[in-house]
């Protein structure tokens, strides 16, 4: 009788539980890294919105210790969708969505922000969807992973994804630098580790690499964005000592990528 | 049993003319027959009472009037009435034979041939008894006409038949020979499109009878034929096309058979078919594929039925000329959108369209795709003819009306009007109502009338289904399979948004519908034409779900898109159209060639130097000027002979001063012996209707020995006048005594006798 009592205890505070994340729908305070204000106009329907990929750890188990797909969430997301509805006529939503791929949610997101894959451990049916999604038409963009190690990670779950397609420096040239601003100088972007360590780079990754995987017609499907913080750079714009030259590149890359995304 | 009664045939009656023979003026009989009736209802009034009292109400008019048709009568008998008619003189006259001998001809009925029927009934005693009075002379007619010296010089079956021709010829004949009639025996199936009014105007006025003689059925028991096929003539390389078969049956009513479209060998469609009632028009929609750049002849053909007595006329062919032109398209998007990057990726996967684009990306910028120079569109939307003129299509994204200048505008809209070109608005945040649309000079180049209200732009869902008119609508078919695709278009992955666009306007045609979340429905799809282009509205700018919620390898979205930007192509004329009313030239060989040459603002030039190049079969090769068209400005035109059958292919190059000004393709096919295979029945209807129109008669085979009676009566040729008297008619006879045992019995039955 009182394993009964429990059990029906257990499954109220559990319906609760997910009634009060359906009513949030678009938030995870549990799992925000750093916080943010809720804009008021967070709900508002729009043509785009910054989604983040929700993706299993590697040896932390997906619903474990927060996840690392949670880093710089969600005021990073915010506070760059600012920048994007400032700077450019995309439709954006001021708050980010949080994209599940383990659901088919994606597929209403073609534009997908994934951070820290250097810890990301995709199984073979999320591996496989993201491959679908990325064929029919969908863009990764990938951030916030450095040196041999994280890449080692990156690359075991990338294969599962596209084991037949290679990965390649993006040449300056290519539209993904000049759809709206012309990026042809560019430099590692620190995160806010930087003011800790003093260096630039984090584990061995000191060269900034700016990667992609391209589809059969010629456009860039995931691009990678290897030894630098971008991810920082956008949370931490507003931070005085934080320069602006990175926190400017950073939004340049992304706005680039997210207009890339949209118009290839 | 006629002439029984009457005395003569009554072709005679027919063509004689009514005369009364007495020196006494005709007024007299008249005034005669008054004065009599009068002084008979004199009589019959006073004497009724005393002599014949049961005489009461209206008998005694009965009895008058029977008594006064009596002496009408015996007067006009007085006056002794005559058919005047004028006949052939026996031995002085030619009557022209003309005997069939085309295809249709040879079409066997009861284990007999048509020309063998007519040739029995000739030898069967009816040329002999032609012969006995006039001299005959014996023709062929098909193609053309030639005299034969006797019946089996009739020779193999030619491939056409035109009646109107050999008319011509004999009227022209019956100018040096005393022709007195023409006999045509024959099916009737001409060929030539009928025989015109200037032809039976000749042969009326040489007062020429034709008699007819009709051979073949009326109608097949059993038999099948494709009556018409309508097929673009001009195709995009890979388009898809539709063509509608118009096919007629006797016989095979509810049976099922196989429409099948052929390039040479190549199957590129087929279709199972039931067909339906006999006798009715039946029309077959069937979707096929171009294929590469090149002149297709189709064949659109039905499988025989069993028993089908005239299979030869179920197959048709038609030329398209699928063209290796890429079509430029101009898409100007007003904000960056899903919409835009997958309408980029399903026209990128199209090998014939050539998609430029430009976006606003942020306030100050314009992004271009798709250029063929760094210097396009650089100054950003045209602002010339010149510029703008250069494309075949136009999308309108999601922007604002006011973002183009008022010349943009009027630009846009001469685009469409005047240069032909499509235009496609697409809804959106900024687009439409929403985009002030309705209330700018370019609202009447919407199929729709917008809403006037703003906020038609809704970020929700909606399903989508296909209208009834989309049902037959080569943009909206998805899979060949009409059920099928209507089935498929209402299981498309929802629109990501949607938009209002208001009502139809007359004329447009409403090709797919949406359904909003809360049950509306709402047109999705509208098409119109106007002026010399197109345009048309796609109410929503979240058609790219269709590509990302569905299997990796689904075309839906592709084929959508390729197919609505074909349509917004087809038609868009370059400088140069060059055209022919008849592409396929059915047993005749004139062709008549055409073109249309514009300047480069697309107003017409009538100063050009306009000549096709024409290429024919077996190395056949020939240039021939086209003539400006005074009534027309712009317009050229030239008719041309095609020798011998075959396919022909005309290049037609404009010239303005020292510059070429554009060149067009135009092809065409001269077909011979073919078009005899169709409406092969017996055309009663024409031989009818030519004896009626001569003054000849048409007679069955089973009928024909009357000719040699009616023959004789013609005002052609040698003839003399005979007078027929009409006073000892038995008929005459018999009226006399009628009328009065018609009295008699009448009064006995009133016992007034």
């Amino acid at each position: 009788m009182a394993a009964r009592g429990r059990t029906l205890w257990i499954c109220s505070l559990a319906l609760v539980c997910v009634g009060v994340l359906a009513a949030q729908r678009l938030r995870f305070p549990d799992l925000e890294d750093h916080p943010a204000p809720f804009p008021p106009d967070g709900h508002e329907k729009t043509e785009f919105a910054f989604a983040r990929l929700m993706y299993p750890s590697i040896g932390r188990g997906y619903w474990g210790w927060r996840g690392a797909w949670t880093t710089d969430y969600p005021k990073a997301d915010r506070q760059f969708v600012q920048g994007v509805r400032r700077l450019t006529r995309i439709h954006t939503r001021s708050v980010e969505e949080v994209v599940d791929l383990d659901t088919d949610k994606i597929y209403d997101w073609p534009f997908v922000y994934a951070v820290e894959v250097g810890h990301w451990d995709l199984s073979d049916q999320q591996a496989a969807r993201l491959r679908d999604f990325l064929l029919r038409g969908g863009f990764l963009m990938t951030d916030d992973f450095h040196g041999t190690y994280e890449w080692d990670v990156f690359l075991a779950s990338m294969q599962r994804v596209f084991p037949e397609r290679p990965i390649v420096e993006i040449p300056s040239e290519d539209e993904i630098f000049h759809v709206v601003y012309d990026l042809d100088e560019r430099f590692q972007v620190p995160g806010i580790q930087y003011f800790y360590s003093g260096r630039p780079y984090e584990q061995d990754g000191i060269e900034p690499r700016w990667r992609a995987i391209y589809d059969d017609q010629g456009r860039i499907m995931v691009a990678i964005c290897h030894n630098m913080d971008l991810g920082d750079a956008w949370e931490w714009a507003d931070l005085p000592r934080y320069p602006e030259r990175w926190a400017s590149l950073a939004y340049r890359i992304g706005i680039n990528y997210i207009l890339y995304a949209m118009t290839h | 049993m006629f002439e029984v009664f009457f005395g003569y045939p009554l072709s005679l009656y027919r063509k004689g003319e009514l005369v009364l023979l007495s020196p006494y003026p005709r007024w007299w009989l008249a005034a005669a027959v008054v004065a009599s009736a009068l002084a008979l209802a004199a009589a019959v009034w006073r004497r009724r009472a005393r002599l014949a009292p049961g005489l009461t109400g209206r008998r005694p008019v009965f009895v008058w009037l029977l008594q006064a048709c009596l002496l009408a009568l015996v007067l006009l008998l007085l006056w002794q009435p005559a058919l005047r008619v004028s006949t052939l003189k026996p031995q002085q006259n030619v009557v022209a034979l003309l005997i069939d001998n085309s295809s249709s001809m040879m079409i066997e009925e009861e284990g007999e041939t048509r020309l063998a029927q007519a040739v029995r009934l000739l030898e069967g005693g009816l040329l002999e008894g032609l012969s006995k009075n006039f001299q005959v002379r014996l023709y062929r007619l098909s193609d053309r006409l030639e005299r034969i010296p006797d019946l089996g010089s009739l020779g193999a079956a030619r491939p056409a038949t035109r009646i109107g021709d050999a008319l011509r010829e004999m009227a022209r004949e019956a100018a040096s020979l005393p022709l007195g009639a023409v006999v045509l025996l024959s099916d009737g199936a001409d060929n030539s499109g009928g025989i015109d009014l200037s032809t039976l105007a000749e042969i009326r006025s040489r007062r020429i009878p034709v008699h007819s003689i009709g051979f073949g059925r009326e109608r097949f028991a059993r038999d099948i034929e494709i009556s018409d096929v309508k097929v673009s003539e001009r195709a995009l390389a890979g388009s898809r096309l539709s063509a509608a078969v118009t096919l007629r049956h006797t016989g095979y009513a509810s049976r099922k058979t196989r429409l099948a479209v052929r390039d040479g060998d190549r199957l590129l469609a087929a279709k199972e078919l039931v067909l339906g009632p006999p006798e009715r028009r039946q029309t077959e929609l069937v979707l096929f594929h171009a294929g590469p750049a090149g002149i297709r002849t189709l064949e659109f053909s039905l499988e025989p039925l069993d028993g089908e007595e005239n299979p030869r006329n179920n197959a048709l062919r038609r030329l398209v000329q699928v063209e290796a032109s890429r079509p430029r398209v101009f898409y100007f998007e007003g904000e960056p959108r899903w919409e835009y990057k997958f309408i980029r990726r399903a026209l990128a996967e199209d090998p014939v369209i050539e998609l430029v684009s430009m976006l606003r990306t942020t306030q100050n910028k314009l992004y271009r795709q798709g250029l063929s120079s760094p210097e396009e569109l650089a100054d950003g939307f045209p602002g010339r003819v010149e510029e703008l003129f250069a494309y075949q299509a136009l999308i309108l994204g999601s922007v604002e009306a006011g973002y183009f200048t008022p010349v943009q505008q009027e630009l846009i809209r001469q685009f469409v009007d005047r240069r032909g070109g499509g235009i496609l608005f697409l809804g959106g945040r900024a687009a439409l109502a929403d985009g002030a649309w309705a209330t700018s000079p370019l609202a009447e180049l919407l199929p729709v009338t917008l809403p006037s209200q703003k906020s038609s732009f809704h970020r929700d869902q909606a399903a989508v289904e296909l209208a009834p008119a989309g049902r037959d609508s080569l943009i909206t078919r998805l899979v060949e399979d009409p059920e099928e695709n209507a089935k498929r278009w209402s299981e498309l992955p929802r629109l990501a948004d949607y938009q209002e666009v208001g009502e139809p306007k007359p004329g447009a045609t409403v090709l797919a519908l949406l359904r909003t979340p809360t049950g509306r429905s709402l047109p999705l799809l509208v098409t119109q034409n106007y002026g010399r282009g197109r345009s048309a509205v796609f109410a929503t700018g979240g058609s790219w779900r269709w590509q990302m919620r569905q299997e990796l390898a689904d075309q839906t979205h592709e084929i959508f898109w390729q197919q609505l930007v074909r349509w917004l192509v087809t038609g868009t004329a370059g400088l140069v159209s060059g055209s022919t009313p008849r592409p396929v030239l059915t047993d005749e060989s004139i062709v008549r060639l055409e073109a249309f040459v514009r300047d480069k603002t697309y107003l017409p030039a009538a100063d050009a130097r306009v000549e096709a190049r024409v290429l024919g079969p077996d190395g056949l090769a020939d240039t021939v000027e086209l003539a400006p068209d005074p009534q027309q400005p712009g317009s050229y035109r030239a008719d041309w002979r095609a020798e011998r059958p075959g396919s022909y292919v005309a290049e037609i190059v404009a010239v303005r001063g020292a510059e070429e000004a554009g060149r067009d393709t135009v092809a065409f096919r001269r077909e011979d012996g073919v078009a005899e295979n169709f409406r092969a029945e017996q055309n009663r209807e024409l031989l009818e209707k030519l004896a009626e129109q001569t003054g000849g008669a048409y007679y069955r085979p089973a009928q024909a020995r009357r000719l040699l009676d009616d023959i004789v009566y013609s005002e052609a040729g040698i003839t003399v006048q005979e007078t027929k008297e009409l006073w000892n008619l038995p008929a005459v006879f018999l009226l006399l005594v009628l009328l009065k045992t018609a009295e008699w019995f009448l009064r006995r039955r009133w016992g007034v006798v």
